[in-house]
């Protein structure tokens, strides 16, 4: 490559990542259009929604809206900033899970206490706590990178914190952001070059916690024994799954048209928010569902690349934050989609950028947003730019 | 980047970029897998789920036929299938509020109690909560918007006519199926055939989708009855005023085409409003004129001569010694209300002697006498196919006792229903012929059986004018213009096996006399007041309904309109 060719090639460079934002703009306008599809019976024909089959769809532009603000403020904010801000964030999150069990302040629905009343609507704070969790551990890597060898100033005091963040999850009871954010700490943790015997050590550990954990709930049991076997008990404890397979069976391969579905009639219970993707597949086909995976695994595409470009630059905590952002996402779209087709149990995971949730979709954008701010500034420096 | 070999940064040896690629990778392949397994679900094992999905909410529904109209011989409705709207439930799926129960209720017009019991059994997917309402109602229930509560489309029977055919029509369940009179009879026909359909529920019962149509619902045919409405309401008029006037229990008419034996009226009074759901009691709901059997008293007696008259035994000529009004067979002796020592034949007939009668049968071998019953149709059913028709009796013969073959001739121990009596006066009116009668229009004429040869069957009529002549039983049966030939029948009512003083009125008679186009018989059931006598009761209905309907039919007149006449003094009387 000549330098004339370089310069050219330099000049006509965009400054921030182009696919990932056509990405992610895919990704909410095909959620916009699933979740009214998904929700206009239910929304019709329920009191609660005072009959008016726009609701959700209103509610849901909304915060898509508010997504995209929220971004585009967030992306002003600096890389270094945000690290400053982690620790703090971090603590902030864990206020907030601790009020979100307060009564009177935290709001119970379905039997969980996971959402906070904010007159208008709810702000579901295990949510903002993945994105926390992610800056948090970037944060944490980076600064004991010296010692990251030493099992015990590395590694315990980040499974001291986790406990606690774990614990808090545990008494809402949000089993699907623990597992989340397990793996988000986790994966940093990996990605920073933590001592690998350890990993190993809780490649062991993790599943016997995890056991531990569904034989001391009976609920999670069933959980885990519907989704082995939906067929086994169709109306009661596999009732949701059973109806998630009939959709994906009835899409085949180019879906029965949008609109059109079944299922979303009042069979499939959460049909416009972590069964969305049942509802797509049913009306949209294998089409529908490859077009979805492909735009997730090219945000992970995208995400990686932009970490790993910050690591050649050297910059640790965008490195870690990007990647984190990519697990982060993509695990949680991998077990919600994996949720419904009934390959994981049933975890209460939304699919990010798509599923109806006020505080998921507003908490994606922001990590869209620093991902693409990591991004920009790894452009302005490789051009030699300020940040 | 080519330049980024050179640049080897000092940070990049703390992030091992080996781990970064292998959670990349991991996370593709989780992508990966699970397109595979989309594949699997939507490509291969999509006929599984779509046949659980299936029996989800694929359901099977059925589509009510419409039943077949009933309309008289002109084509006017007598019974009609309107759409109606029934309101159903699927418990299981009803998410209805207190207040929306109570509105349902106040709608309904139906216990809150009941509402809530009904819906609250959830172990079934369908429960009727009430069935055909008006569309009015109907709309006022969908308006409630009640998740669960849906409507489904039913016919309801309706009678125009109301009272007036009810029991010669009958009516139908709630299921539109044939229950009483013609409905019941004719149920194959008019009956139709529902329908199944395969379609897609939602979860609170709506229809979604149509699949396909398994069958489809068959109507039934429309049947027109030889009926004549306007005919019915002369009859069912008149008989319910002489009904009413003489404090009777009940009474009957049938009016019959005499050439081709179509019943072209058939009413009763007491009636009943077939449109009404609730039904009264069976003594309101019989068909009398076909399932009650009575004695029929002095209107056998042209039955009685005419065997004679066909035997060659006697002519119209022939005199009878009537004993004075009083005549022994062994104990039991037989008599006549108004005596007389000599009466001819023809004068039998018209005084209704019961001696002369007697006489007139005991001419006769027991087995012609019989023979001669049978073939003008008495002892056994009509043919008419209506439900529950009451076979007449006509003892066995070789069993009779000469004073049973004596009392037979004026009525007594032989028991008929009126629309037998009815038809076996057609013998009277086509020169013999029995005719078969039919509750169906018929579009071809019928060949009966001979029961009398023509010469006994005009004979008969003659004697049978002179009975509405002054000096006869029935001057009130006579019609202006019209010649009328008749015989009047006023019975001892049997009861316990001993003959008491209440009375069945009855009058049978055909007009016009020189070629008869119609037959009327007329029963009043027990008249209470002072009048009983089938001439002073029965016979002014018969005439009031057969001049109408002769008039309705536009039949020439046979006789100058002046041709009533009233006897001096009372009518002649007549018991038996």
């Amino acid at each position: 490559m000549t330098a004339a060719s370089l310069g050219a090639s330099r000049r006509t460079l965009p400054e921030y990542d182009e696919t990932l934002v056509w990405v992610v703009l895919a990704l909410l306008a095909i959620g916009l259009v699933m979740v009214y599809s998904a929700s206009i019976a239910t929304a019709e024909g329920s009191k609660f929604t005072g009959f008016r089959p726009s609701y959700y769809l209103m509610r849901h532009s909304l915060f898509v809206c508010i997504g995209i603000a929220a971004g585009v403020a967030a992306f002003r904010i600096p890389v270094q900033t945000w690290q400053k801000l982690a620790p703090y964030l971090f603590l902030l999150g864990v206020v907030l899970l601790a009020l979100v069990l307060v009564p009177g302040i935290g709001r119970a629905v379905n039997g969980s206490r996971r959402w906070l009343s904010l007159f208008v609507f709810n702000m579901q704070p295990s949510e903002l706590m993945k994105l926390f969790a992610v800056l948090y551990a970037a944060d944490y890597t980076v600064r004991k990178g010296a010692v990251k060898h030493t099992f015990r100033k590395a590694f315990l005091p980040m499974f001291a914190v986790m406990a606690l963040v774990g614990a808090l999850l545990l008494l809402e009871p949000d089993l699907g952001a623990l597992v989340v954010i397990c793996v988000i700490a986790l994966g940093i943790l990996w990605l920073g070059g933590f001592n690998i015997k350890v990993f190993a050590g809780l490649l062991f550990a993790l599943p016997a916690a995890l056991a531990a954990l569904v034989i001391v709930s009976p609920y999670r049991m069933q959980r885990v024994v519907g989704f082995m076997d939906p067929w086994s008990d169709p109306f009661g404890k596999g009732y949701q799954l059973s109806h998630a397979l009939i959709a994906f069976g009835r899409g085949e391969w180019l879906g029965v048209g949008l609109g059109a579905s079944v299922e979303k009639l009042f069979y499939l219970p959460e049909a416009h928010t972590d069964f969305l993707l049942a509802v797509i597949a049913e009306e949209l086909g294998f089409a529908g569902v490859c077009a979805v995976i492909v735009l997730f695994a090219a945000l992970l595409v995208r995400a990686f690349a932009i970490g790993r470009q910050a690591a050649f630059l050297d910059r640790q905590y965008a490195a870690l934050t990007a990647q984190g952002i990519a697990v982060w996402l993509g695990v949680q779209a991998i077990i919600n989609i994996g949720v419904n087709m009934g390959v994981l149990p049933t975890k209460g995971l939304t699919l990010p950028f798509l599923s109806f949730g006020g505080s998921g979709v507003v908490v994606n954008c922001l990590a869209v947003a620093v991902l693409l701010r990591i991004d920009w500034e790894s452009r302005r420096m490789m051009r030699g730019l300020s940040i | 980047m080519n330049c980024a070999g050179s640049m080897q940064a000092p940070g990049l040896a703390a992030l091992p970029p080996g781990r970064s690629h292998l959670l990349f990778v991991l996370l593709l392949l989780g992508l990966s897998a699970l397109l595979v397994r989309a594949a699997y679900l939507q490509g291969v094992h999509n006929d599984f789920l779509q046949q659980k999905g299936d029996a989800r909410y694929g359901r099977v529904v059925t589509i009510n036929a419409h039943r077949g109209m009933i309309s008289d011989r002109h084509g006017e409705p007598l019974a009609i299938s309107t759409p109606v709207e029934s309101v159903w439930a699927s418990p299981r799926d009803v998410e209805a509020t207190p207040q929306q129960v109570k509105q349902l209720a106040q709608v309904l017009g139906m216990p809150i109690e009941e509402v809530k019991n009904r819906l609250s059994d959830t172990s079934r997917d369908f429960v009727y909560l009430k069935r055909q309402l008006p569309p009015d109602q109907a709309e006022k229930i969908v308006g409630l918007g009640v998740p669960g509560v849906s409507l489904r489309r039913e016919y309801r029977r309706y009678y125009p006519d109301a009272d007036v055919a009810a029991h010669l029509l009958g009516f139908t369940d709630v299921d539109d199926n044939g229950q009483e009179g013609v409905e019941l009879a004719l149920q194959e026909q008019l009956g139709g055939k529902a329908g199944s359909q395969r379609v897609i529920k939602d979860r609170r019962g709506h229809i979604v989708e149509d699949v396909a149509s398994i069958r489809a619902p068959k109507p039934g045919s429309d049947l027109a009855l030889s009926l004549d409405s306007r005919m019915q309401y002369l009859a069912y008029r008149e008989i319910r005023l002489a009904v009413e006037q003489h404090h009777a229990r009940a009474g009957s008419i049938v009016v019959l085409d005499a050439k081709s034996g179509e019943v072209l009226a058939l009413a009763n009074w007491p009636s009943y409003n077939p449109n009404n759901r609730a039904k009264p009691d069976t003594r309101v709901m019989r068909n009398r004129a076909v399932t009650d059997l009575f004695e029929p008293g002095s209107t056998m007696k042209p039955f009685a001569v005419a065997a004679a008259l066909d035997a060659g035994k006697v002519t119209a000529e022939t005199v009878i010694h009537t004993e004075g009004g009083e005549f022994a067979i062994g104990k039991r002796k037989i008599r006549d209300t108004h005596p007389e020592t000599v009466l001819t034949v023809a004068q039998v007939i018209q005084k209704s002697s019961n001696v002369g009668a007697a006489k007139i049968a005991l001419s006769l071998p027991p087995e012609a006498f019989w023979r001669s019953l049978s073939e003008a149709g008495f002892g056994g059913q009509t043919g008419s196919g209506f439900p529950g028709e009451a076979a007449g009796k006509l003892r066995d013969y070789r069993k009779w006792l000469p004073i049973e073959q004596a009392t037979m001739s004026y009525g007594n121990g032989i028991s008929v229903n009126l629309l037998q009596l009815a038809r076996a006066y057609t013998v009277f009116a086509n020169n013999g012929e029995l005719k078969p009668v039919t509750l169906l229009k018929r579009e071809e004429p019928v060949v009966g059986r001979n029961a009398y040869s023509p010469a006994t069957a005009l004979a008969v009529r003659d004697m049978l004018e002179l009975v509405v002549k002054p000096g006869g039983t029935a001057p009130l049966a006579q019609i202006a213009g019209y010649r009328v030939a008749g015989k009047t029948g006023t019975a001892h009512k049997l009861e316990g096996g001993r003959y008491v003083n209440r009375y069945i009125a009855s009058f049978v008679g055909l007009a016009p006399a020189s070629d008869p186009r119609l037959i009327v018989a007329v029963m009043v059931d027990e008249p209470g007041g002072a009048q009983y006598y089938g001439g002073q009761v029965a016979a002014p209905v018969f005439g009031n309904v057969m001049g109408a309907a002769l008039r309705l039919l536009n039949a020439p007149n046979d006789a100058p309109l002046g041709n009533v006449m009233m006897p001096p003094a009372d009518v002649i009387k007549e018991e038996a």
